[in-house]
């Protein structure tokens, strides 16, 4: 009781001390003015905000990366959060950084579609916002500028990279993830090649896996279950890639079964040069990353800007891996 | 009184333990105030006293639960200071509690060896174990399996599980919370004899009853407690039941159980043929208006599984309830109480209170329809309510928001009967009224229940103590195996060893 | 500290032992009050009027001036009043620039090539943060002796901006709705899992119906608000459904709900097929982002009256008692008349409609229903109910205690975010404080005492 009165006392202290603080401190500091519109906040010359999907994939943390890196070249400080595939915290995080007035908002969206209602607030607030690898559906939300990789282009890549592998025959199965936009292009990239070449390979079906290594472990092995004769599997990023290749494993039919996967990241790298992946298309996250800071400097900057900037993507095999220093390196 | 009592006493050795100037307050409430306790080696030392007089604070300051405020403690002669239960363990003091500390789904060696199992080589070393809990089951007399498990096992096994316990533990003072209160007269015999093995084995122990009797028969040494201090601490033999009672109670009692004019009316509760499984066969009987009808029987006849079928606690497999000509459809203890018919409990704690309640909503639990129009509870007029039969009843407490679980026994009790009396029902079944609640609190739920008694009420008591069941009831019924297996109308004539004939049959 | 205590009083006493969790509660704010401590300014017209003030002082006649200012309402309201005050003081504008950098690149390229480049720019603050504007001279050497006007700072917490604290409430206002459910839910001695599912059950159930059966973006008011009830309605007979379970066949809540939960999410992907629904009217947003009374936030409004009547009816009703009775000592209260079944029916169906209000909810902030939403939220919210001091093993426990864990929840997320906290840093963070919230408490029972409560 006793203590309790003393812990209400202090906080009765330190409330009427910061009142305090505050009435010295509305008074106008003598800031104001031409000299003031110079550099207002110190040596930082401004904040860009950024929201990711997910900090548990190697591929955002690389745009985080390099997102930092570019805003520190040009005096900026990034502020780095995650929804972590929540649209409502992503909604919050935003919501937090108007309160911050950041200078910029770059966001790889949770949802697509539901991603909007945060836009408008920020649009509301006059703030810019950039999508970077993941579009915004949302209508009349404003974003700047979306970068990206061409995914449907990527998507094509991979189709390429299956026939050449089968011989241009076969089954091949898609282990897809299509609640995300980007996905969604690289699957219709893929259908869409395999049916302008008119390749004989058929596509028995497509399961959602995820895009993550447990949940593409146990819907691939279900598939393997279910398609005896599977020849290949195309799934739409690495970690998915390598949940199939431990299926095929464990059914006892790696390297029976052609895998391609997406993204390029560092362990799909790997899995390339021990042949566990047949091929990639390989995504340049740091690019993205960079890509899109420059785009928003030039937007501050008072030039024009193209409202999407795609980032095609290259395929990578075991020849490529073979010569990466980034994998020598290890 | 017994022989052994007076040789104990004869030539006092250094005491085994000295409790001097012994202070406890809680908030609110002087618990002790300066009381004082001597034991001997070889000694049965008694502490009676009402409830709330501050026995269990004593017992456990003395078994380390409680801190004192102040006072000394000296273990052999030696001055000590307890702090928790390890340091009392260490001192040689064990307190067999009436909620047994025992693990139901371990065997009586685990048990035992709880906490210090013995080893050898890193392994646990059975054999070790088993051969000392033979010697001292041996010892104390007892036959039992060290490998039984103890959820299997009656109350006075377990019980002697516990002393066996204290035994291995090399405890030097053992003291007893209510000994007896869950057995049958044949296990009381037995534990007697088990206590005089540990004087024998010049063991103290501290016995905690509210029976009288059993406190004539195996102490040497009553110790009186009132209102937190110490009354009196004598030999036996310069005490009678009588004046243990005024010393208790501070004044004097003319009668244990209060007389009334007995006006029975018509029948009012009828009960036709009924039946559950196993534990109630067929029963009927009725009860007039202004009559209490003892119900008795061993543990286990069936006797608080009936009350339960009336009550709509249970449901019947078959078999009619009808009160005042009219048949009641009782599915659940709601539809009793709307038809005026209550149940008091045997276990307040675990059925007839929300111990972490407020005594305010304890009270008002089976009456909120009654205070509330729209759903919303009037507190004011439940409050003044309460007032009423804290006042009527002469309950104990500090305010109406007091916690039921600070209260003692008796006033729990009365709680009890203050939520149910706020009902009126027309049939009112009391399952042990009496069961721990202390002398004076008794006479006056005795008087309480022959006023309800006058006023037409049907009452039904459930006893086990066949005094009370023979000094209150109009009628007796006796219970053996889920059946009535007699009844006696005539009570004034009636013996205790009439009504243990039927009971056992 | 004893005459403090006398004029505390009993009622005061109760109020810190229900209730004493406001002071974590006030001392992180006061916390993040001071850490959060940053240069601000105005906006809008007062903005306007400030600068324009300034800029008749300093500004040498004659000379004309550029009104700049960004996108928003804001904004807008600033450049109006800029440019009527500039008129009033017979300044001359040289333009209104409202919209992105490259407007106003556009703008001074134009007006320089008529050779009317104005001489000074009057900006809003967040213009005048625009790289450009701040290094005009290098960008535009044309426009190198510009002076540009903009609104003067002062320091105060952003913590404490009446945008971050409506923004606090905001985010917290689905995890407190449904938290009433489930405090009802653990006075009774149970728990409810499923309530994260529910809410992205109804999220889906209730942009489903509206897409299929009340005309997708042309669907009514009346038609929303029905389809709408129709998810919250779905969801209080998944919570009937639990409670039949817990008490019909008396399955332990945790594997009851935990069971529901599972059914939910899985009914709420396969409803969705794994996609966002988002074929609404774009007005399913009045109800999580619309305002009214004194510009408070619907959801605020709503939350706030949800609240009162839960308290009340906890407090007050011989229902609330109920369902304390049933908690404490559910056979006593069978003994006394309670009707235990139908009050554990009850809580598990207010907390299942309360799950899918909070669904309905999530669906208006964000104008889409998906099944991804409430993920993790039934931990969330159990958190809150804990940290507001009701016990687990039943019994025990406050509405408004709840709305306080609440809080202190979403006190510490948004500071955690305001201060740059990284976010895997942030759950660590957030799972201390909860138990040292919980610890508090603990130890405030118990009088401050360090050691207590079993020994050995």
């Amino acid at each position: 009781m006793k203590k309790a009165s003393a812990v209400l006392l202090v906080l009765v202290l330190t409330v009427s001390a910061l009142t305090g603080c505050k009435k010295r401190e509305t008074q106008p500091a003598p800031s104001a003015g031409p000299a003031a519109a110079k550099a207002p906040t110190g040596k930082v010359e401004g904040k860009i905000g950024i929201s990711v999907l997910t900090l548990t994939n190697p591929f955002f943390i690389d745009i985080v990366k390099a997102v930092e890196d570019e805003a520190k070249k040009n005096g900026f400080e990034a502020i780095v959060t995650s929804s972590e595939f929540d649209p409502a915290k992503q909604r919050d995080q935003v919501k937090d950084f108007i309160v911050k007035k950041v200078n910029a908002i770059i966001l790889t969206p949770a949802d697509s579609k539901a991603v909007g209602t945060a836009i408008k607030e920020a649009n509301e607030a006059g703030i810019p916002v950039f999508t970077a690898d993941i579009a915004s559906l949302a209508e009349d939300a404003k974003v700047v500028s979306h970068i990206a990789t061409d995914n449907y282009a990527g998507g094509r890549q991979a189709a390429k990279a299956m026939m050449e592998a089968l011989g241009n025959k076969g089954k091949v199965a898609v282990l897809d993830f299509p609640v995300v936009e980007s996905v969604i292009l690289r699957t219709r990239g893929f259908e869409d090649e395999l049916k302008e070449s008119k390749s004989p390979i058929v596509i028995v079906g497509k399961w959602n896996g995820k895009g993550v290594k447990d949940e593409g472990f146990k819907v691939a092995q279900d598939i393997l279950t279910a398609h005896k004769e599977l020849d290949g599997i195309f799934a739409i990023n690495d970690p998915s890639a390598l949940g199939a290749y431990a299926a095929l494993e464990k059914a006892g039919r790696a390297g029976k079964v052609v895998l391609i996967g997406f993204d390029g990241q560092l362990e799909g790298k790997k899995a390339i040069l021990e042949g566990k992946i047949y091929a990639d298309p390989i995504q340049f996250p740091d690019l993205i990353g960079r890509t899109t800071v420059q785009t928003i400097m030039k937007y501050l900057d008072g030039a024009k800007v193209e409202p999407q900037i795609l980032i095609p993507p290259s395929l990578y095999h075991k020849a490529d891996a073979e010569k990466d220093p980034a994998l020598s390196a290890k | 009184m017994s022989p052994m009592a007076e040789s104990a006493t004869a030539a006092p050795p250094a005491p085994l333990l000295e409790m001097t100037g012994i202070d406890k307050s809680f908030p609110g409430v002087r618990a002790l105030a300066g009381v004082d306790l001597v034991l001997h080696p070889g000694e049965v030392l008694a502490v009676v006293g009402e409830n709330g007089a501050g026995k269990s604070t004593l017992m456990k300051i003395l078994g380390g639960a409680y801190l004192p405020d102040s006072g000394r403690i000296s273990l052999n002669g030696k001055e000590t200071r307890i702090l928790n239960p390890v340091d009392a363990r260490r001192g040689g003091v064990a307190v067999i509690y009436q909620e047994f500390n025992l693990i139901p789904r371990m065997t009586v060696r685990e048990n035992i060896f709880l906490g210090r199992e013995r080893t050898r080589l890193g392994f646990f070393d059975r054999r070790s174990e088993t051969d000392e809990v033979k010697r001292i089951f041996e010892r104390i007399g007892v036959r039992l399996d060290p490998e039984a498990e103890c959820g299997d096992l009656s109350v006075a096994q377990q019980q002697t599980v516990e002393i066996a316990k204290a035994l291995s533990l090399d405890a030097r003072i053992i003291v007893m919370d209510e000994p007896t209160a869950a057995l049958t007269d044949q296990e009381v015999e037995r534990l007697f004899e088990i206590i005089r093995d540990l004087k024998s084995n010049r063991i103290g122990v501290i016995y905690i009853s509210h029976r009288l009797d059993e406190v004539f028969r195996i102490a040497d040494t009553i110790m009186v407690l009132r209102d937190g201090q110490l009354v009196g601490a004598r030999p036996v033999s310069q005490f009678n039941r009588q004046s243990v009672i005024e010393m208790m109670v501070g004044r004097r009692i003319e009668n244990e159980f209060p007389k009334r004019e007995a006006e029975t009316g018509g029948e009012r509760l009828v009960i036709r043929n009924l039946t559950r499984g196993t534990s109630v066969g067929g029963v009927s009987f009725s009860v007039r208006a202004g009559e209490i009808l003892g119900l008795t029987g061993l543990v286990g006849s069936g006797r608080t599984e009936l009350a339960r079928l009336i009550f709509g606690a249970d449901a019947a497999d078959s078999g009619s309830i009808s009160l005042d000509g009219r048949e009641l459809r009782i599915r659940s203890p709601k539809d009793a109480i709307s038809c005026g018919i209550c149940l008091l409990t045997e276990d307040r704690k675990t059925q007839g209170l929300v111990l972490d309640h407020s005594v305010r909503d304890n009270f008002g639990l089976p009456n909120l329809s009654g205070f509330s129009t729209w759903g919303f509870v009037r507190e004011r007029e439940e409050s003044e309510a309460l007032a009423g039969f804290v006042e009527k009843l002469r309950i104990k407490i500090p305010h109406h928001e007091e916690v039921a679980r600070n209260l003692s026994g008796g006033n729990q009790q009365k709680v009890v009967l203050a939520k149910w009396l706020q009902r009126d029902c027309k049939v009112i079944i009391f399952d042990e009224p009496t069961r721990g609640i202390d002398v004076g609190a008794k006479y006056e739920i005795y008087t309480l229940m022959n006023r309800l008694a006058e006023d037409g009420k049907c009452i039904i008591m459930i006893s086990s103590e066949l005094p009370e069941a023979l000094g209150m009831s109009d009628r007796i019924l006796v219970m053996r195996g889920g059946r009535i297996a007699g009844e006696i109308a005539d009570v004034p004539c009636a013996t205790q060893e009439q009504v243990m004939h039927m009971a056992v049959g | 500290m004893a005459g403090n205590r006398g004029r505390m009083g009993a009622a005061g006493r109760r109020f810190i032992a229900d209730y004493g969790m406001i002071f974590v509660l006030l001392l992180l704010c006061v916390y993040y009050s001071v850490a959060t401590l940053n240069v601000q300014y105005p906006t809008g017209s007062e903005a306007a009027r400030q600068v324009v003030a300034e800029c008749r002082e300093r500004l040498p006649s004659g000379d004309a001036a550029l009104i700049v200012a960004h996108h928003g309402q804001d904004a807008s309201d600033f450049a109006r009043e800029a440019e009527a005050g500039l008129k009033a003081a017979g300044v001359e504008v040289a333009g209104v620039v409202l919209g992105d950098p490259s407007a106003l690149r556009l703008e001074l390229e134009r007006l320089g090539a008529a050779g009317r480049a104005p001489k000074a720019i009057l900006a809003t603050r967040e213009a005048a943060e625009w790289r450009l504007i701040r290094n005009i001279g290098e960008i535009l050497p044309a426009s190198s002796g510009v002076s540009v006007f903009c609104p003067e700072s002062h320091r105060w917490p952003d913590f404490l901006k009446r945008n971050n604290l409506l923004a606090v409430a905001d985010r917290i206002v689905v995890i407190a709705i449904v938290a009433i459910g489930m405090t009802m839910v653990i006075i009774t001695a149970g728990i409810d899992l499923s309530v994260g599912s529910l809410i992205a059950f109804s999220a889906v159930m209730a942009t489903r119906l509206i897409r299929d059966a009340a005309g997708a973006a042309n669907a009514s008011a009346a038609g929303m608000v029905l389809c709408c009830l129709a998810a919250i309605v779905a969801c209080g007979i998944v919570g009937v459904f639990s409670g039949l379970m817990v008490t019909l066949f008396s399955v332990p809540p945790f594997i009851a709900t935990l069971a529901m939960m599972l059914v939910a999410s899985g009914t709420a992907y396969t409803l969705a097929a794994g996609q966002s629904i988002y074929e609404v009217p774009a007005s399913i947003d009045r109800l999580g982002r619309g305002t009214s009374l004194f510009g408070l936030p619907n959801t605020l409004i709503l939350m706030a009256v949800l609240y009162v009547v839960a308290h009340v009816m906890m407090s007050r009703t011989a229902l609330g008692r109920y369902v304390y009775a049933t908690g404490g000592n559910r056979e006593a209260a069978r003994l006394s008349g309670v009707p235990v079944r139908r009050v554990i029916l009850f809580v598990y169906a207010v907390c299942g409609a309360l799950a899918g209000l909070g669904g309905v909810v999530q669906t208006s902030q964000l104008q889409s229903g998906a099944p991804t939403y409430g993920l993790m939220y039934e931990l969330y919210v159990i958190a809150a109910v804990v940290v507001g001091g009701t016990s687990l093993s039943g019994g025990q426990g406050k509405i408004l205690g709840t709305l306080i864990g609440a809080f202190i929840i979403a006190v510490i997320q948004n500071g955690m975010n305001l201060t740059g906290v990284e976010s895997y840093t942030q759950n660590i963070i957030l799972g201390l404080v909860i138990l040292a919230a919980v610890l508090l408490d603990k130890l405030k029972q118990r009088g401050w005492r360090l050691r207590g409560g079993e020994s050995g």
